[in-house]
């Protein structure tokens, strides 16, 4: 695969470009000039690690189980049928 | 209006009106309306819990404020056996395998939900246009767009079919609709609600909030949603808003954004009601100061930039391979693409792009690093105009709803049109639609956890302007 990946192989959408309309908006911030970068605030939402909460298994319930499978795209004779898988 | 809940329960508990009876009237509503404001109606869930309150009712047992309420949620939230679309191609026939913290706590008072609603596709828009269940019309005037992306929600309330829905807020969503449906909505304080069961969207900004007819109504629904959930690590403890605090205000000041006002993109309109409902508001002796704020295009540009980087990452995992509707092709790689591309709006596809684009190697930097910055300046902004005034006034949009189909033409313009809306999500504050002021209402802001605060002016407003 090749080392420069574009925007449709990054989002996997097939021949998607990047548009005017969102390139305009991105120009905005290009041109911008942020007084101060020193804040650096961008973590504020961040959860402490001894706030984290318990890494505890829940089992789901009978019903929960039922959707999932009923949520499944593809099954045959019982079983769930994944996408084929082909190593590049 | 006083409270529609209020209102209703009194009704019920006096017997005046049956649960089953109210239900099944919202529910024929719902069914012949022609706003476009269903995707999919939960008739037997409703029915089948509107019973079981009437069998209490009948047998003398009180019941809760809630219990029996009829109410309305976007088809964002899961809701455990019900259809779950986001209004999109993909999850058209998803079904919900759990349900959101906040729908939870709703159902746990006994409210009854009765229909998913219409909306932007996973949020994507700010008209309700974004979606395969057909463009939300303005309930006021059905040529024009409802708003978004909570276009159902607001339009359900507006016309009465639900007593209240619930509408999740990105940069605007149920604010914005709120306005152009003449309501209230509330985006509460980031983390107040939990958005366990939300779609995400954008999760640095994503808000759960309630849209409904009066103060006292989004003041219950608040209380009832709020609280830390261990399901959402960035949910916070909160305390209950009495009917009583926001009774009396005392307010001193209170502050507008100069630039907003200024702007060459308002309408005259809306410019000369927003200023004549200051001039009510200085003559009852608060105080009103003109604050400084950052230019529109920097703010939405800040947001988009944001919110696109969010996306782009959280719809990476809707691939069709365990859910969704997956469009086999030749290898896994291949049916990722041809089952995202055939599945996602146009609208949201172009956010995913650009999402994609800010965050890919060369870009971040420039582009993504920026807005972040950008973001920490708009926050450090709102901290210093806290220190100064008590509240922030603002329109709600530059201008008024378009007609359906102008906004799918004109992309950069839609998301100019949330100018006013989006640095409020950037700072997680609190922010209420009021269906005053101006065409379009006016949004009353508090500092960071200060609800309440919003809630006692907008009663104030009721009996000012």
């Amino acid at each position: 695969m090749s080392k420069i990946m574009t925007v449709d192989v990054l989002s996997s959408i097939k021949g998607a470009q990047p548009s005017e309309a969102v390139n305009k908006l991105f120009d905005v911030i290009k041109n911008a000039h942020p007084t101060d970068n020193s804040l650096n605030n961008v973590n504020y939402n961040c959860v402490s690690v001894n706030n984290l909460r318990e890494d505890v298994v829940v089992e789901s319930s009978a019903m929960e189980k039922q959707i999932i499978l009923e949520n499944f795209p593809n099954k045959k004779n019982g079983y769930l049928v994944v996408a084929k898988v082909i190593e590049d | 209006m006083e409270s529609q809940i209020k209102k209703i329960h009194q009704q019920l508990v006096s017997k005046q009106i049956t649960c089953t009876t109210l239900v099944q009237e919202k529910l024929d509503l719902l069914k012949q309306n022609k706003y476009n404001s269903v995707n999919s109606l939960l008739d037997t869930l409703a029915l089948n819990l509107a019973s079981k309150v009437d069998a209490k009712i009948a047998n003398n047992e009180e019941i809760g404020l809630l219990e029996g309420i009829p109410f309305g949620i976007k088809d964002v939230y899961m809701l455990q056996g019900t259809y779950t679309t986001a209004s999109s191609k993909l999850l058209k026939n998803y079904k919900s395998a759990y349900t959101a913290s906040a729908i939870q706590k709703l159902l746990d008072a006994g409210a009854i939900p009765i229909v998913k609603e219409n909306c932007d596709s996973f949020g994507h828009g700010s008209s309700s246009e974004n979606t395969i269940f057909g463009a939300v019309k303005n309930a006021i005037n059905p040529e024009l767009v409802a708003g978004g992306s909570s276009g159902g929600s607001a339009v359900n309330v507006a016309k009465e079919y639900t007593v209240f829905s619930i509408g999740g807020d990105t940069g605007g969503s149920i604010r914005q609709p709120a306005g152009y449906n003449h309501i209230y909505g509330l985006k509460p304080t980031y983390g107040r609600i939990s958005r366990y069961g939300l779609m995400a969207y954008a999760s640095s900004t994503d808000c759960v909030g309630p849209l409904a007819k009066s103060v006292e109504d989004i003041r219950i629904l608040l209380n009832v949603m709020s609280g830390k959930d261990p399901k959402d690590q960035t949910s916070i403890t909160s305390t209950e808003i009495s009917e009583k605090a926001i009774l009396n205000n005392n307010i001193k000041t209170i502050g507008y954004f100069k630039n907003f006002i200024e702007s060459e993109a308002i309408d005259p309109k809306i410019k000369a009601d927003f200023l004549t409902s200051i001039e009510k508001i200085k003559a009852t002796g608060i105080k009103v100061k003109a604050l400084d704020f950052f230019k529109s295009d920097i703010l939405v540009s800040t947001y988009y930039t944001l919110a696109m980087a969010e996306t782009a990452s959280n719809l990476s995992r809707l691939d069709g391979t365990n859910y969704g509707n997956r469009i086999e092709a030749e290898n896994l790689i291949e049916t990722y693409a041809v089952t995202r591309s055939e599945n996602f709006s146009e609208e949201t596809k172009r956010r995913i792009v650009g999402g994609n684009q800010v965050l890919s190697q060369g870009f971040s930097d420039e582009i993504y690093l920026k807005g972040l910055a950008l973001r920490d300046q708009i926050s450090e902004n709102f901290k210093k105009d806290f220190e100064e005034v008590d509240i922030i006034l603002s329109p709600v949009t530059p201008s008024t709803p378009p007609k359906i189909g102008e906004s799918l033409k004109d992309p950069h313009a839609m998301y100019l049109s949330d100018a006013y809306t989006v640095g409020f999500s950037l700072g997680q504050l609190p922010t209420l639609t009021v269906p005053q002021g101006t065409a379009t209402g006016l949004q009353i802001t508090a500092a960071k956890n200060n609800d309440e605060l919003v809630l006692k002016f907008a009663n104030f407003l009721k009996e000012t302007i």
